[in-house]
Parts: structure tokens; sequence; C-alpha cells
């Protein structure tokens, strides 16, 4: 089921009331706030009434709280490779600290 | 200098307009910017609905009344009628909230 992902790209202040009744209807209450609706006419009429402050694109599944946080980390600089519960065997002189985890 | 009754240009001089009355080339950009970006937001509402097969008559109004960026003429685009205007054409930033609010279309004629 396809979703439209509505993201508040202007805000309302100093908009008709019912401008921003339309945007709290949609569960967008600050700007750069992302809310996912599926695709129906009654949600498009809803957007159409906000059209000027939000971007639309569409989607096929709605992304998570923490998918959403994801998109906006920065790129850490380094891949890890491997995990230190995986080195226990490859190195003799690390010693095993609690549950799987492994210090050198 | 601070208070009710200080001496500005606007206060002491009269008319004075600090809004000009034409918009600059950058501010005529961002709002052929903004235009498009509207135009994007109906396209892919519209899309969308087709794709299911589903229709919204606000969407469907639109498309059939509305121009699109690339459709409208420059002087709909950065003027707007006024019937106290000079010639009946003013600058659209002169409308209240004007970059956040649509005003495409024009009386015939004007």
């Amino acid at each position: 089921m396809p979703y439209w992902r509505i993201t508040l790209h202007r805000s309302a202040i100093g908009l008709p009331k019912r401008t921003k009744g339309v945007l709290a209807a949609l569960g967008l209450h600050k700007r750069c706030q992302v809310v996912f609706k599926p695709v129906h006419p009654q949600f498009a009429g809803m957007i159409m009434k906000v059209k000027e402050l939000v971007k639309v694109e569409e989607v096929d599944r709605p992304k998570t709280k923490r998918e959403l946080q994801d998109e906006r980390k920065p790129d850490p600089g380094f891949v890890v490779e491997k995990r230190g519960s995986e080195m226990r065997g490859a190195l003799p002189w690390a010693r095993e600290v609690g549950e799987g985890e492994v210090r050198l | 200098m601070f208070g009710p009754f200080r001496i500005t240009s606007a206060l002491s001089g009269g008319l004075l307009w600090k809004i000009p009355w034409r918009l600059s080339p950058t501010q005529k950009a961002r709002q052929r910017r903004r235009l498009r970006a509207v135009d994007t937001v109906v396209e892919v509402l519209s899309n969308s609905l087709a794709k299911t097969g589903q229709k919204c008559t606000a969407v469907e109004r639109w498309k059939a009344e509305m121009p699109t960026e690339a459709e409208m003429l420059p002087r709909d685009k950065y003027t707007m009628f006024d019937r106290k205007a000079k010639r009946y054409r003013k600058g659209i930033h002169k409308l209240p909230k004007w970059t956040r609010v649509s005003q495409r279309l024009n009386p015939p004629g004007f």
C-alpha cells in the first residue's frame, strides 16, 4: 500500500486557523517534521489545503522513528568489518569481558 | 530616540513606502521556485491517486483550473490585480503572506 511522506517545510505562523488546524490534523506541529499518510483522497484533500507549506513524496511503506533518525545521521567515516565478539577465537591474548564482549 | 513619538523618516516625511514597488530578480527566482514546488506537490498527489485508481475533487479542480508555473505569464507570476492600483496591477509581494499563499489567476482582461 503506497504512502505519502509529508514534510512540513514552511511554518503556518500567521496563517488562518483552519490552515493550522489542517496541519494539526495531519500531525504536523513543527517544521521539518515528517508524517506518513496512506494514499487516499481524504489525505489528498488535506494536503491540497496546505500544499504551499509541505513537501510530498510517494513511498512504499512508512518509516519508523528510528529509521527517520538514521536518515539524518552523518557518515561516521569508518566501516565496522568485525565486531569484538567475532574476534574471540582469532586473538588468543584477548580476554573476555562479560557476555560476548572482548577487550584487548 | 525610542518610544511612540520618535522621529523616523516614515513618520516625519509623510508618504514613504518601505516596500519596493517591484520584485528583485532573486525574489522572482524564488517565487518561480515556490510555484514549481506547489506544482510538484499537486503532481505527486494526482500521480499516486491515479496509480491506485482513486479520485480527489480538490486535486482534479486544481489541475483543471490552475496554470502551472511554465504555463503562467510573467505578469501573473510577479504581479496581481488590484482595482485601486494604477493600471490595475500591483506587485505580488504586496499580498499578505505572499510566499505561503497561492495567487495564480487574475480577472480576465486585467
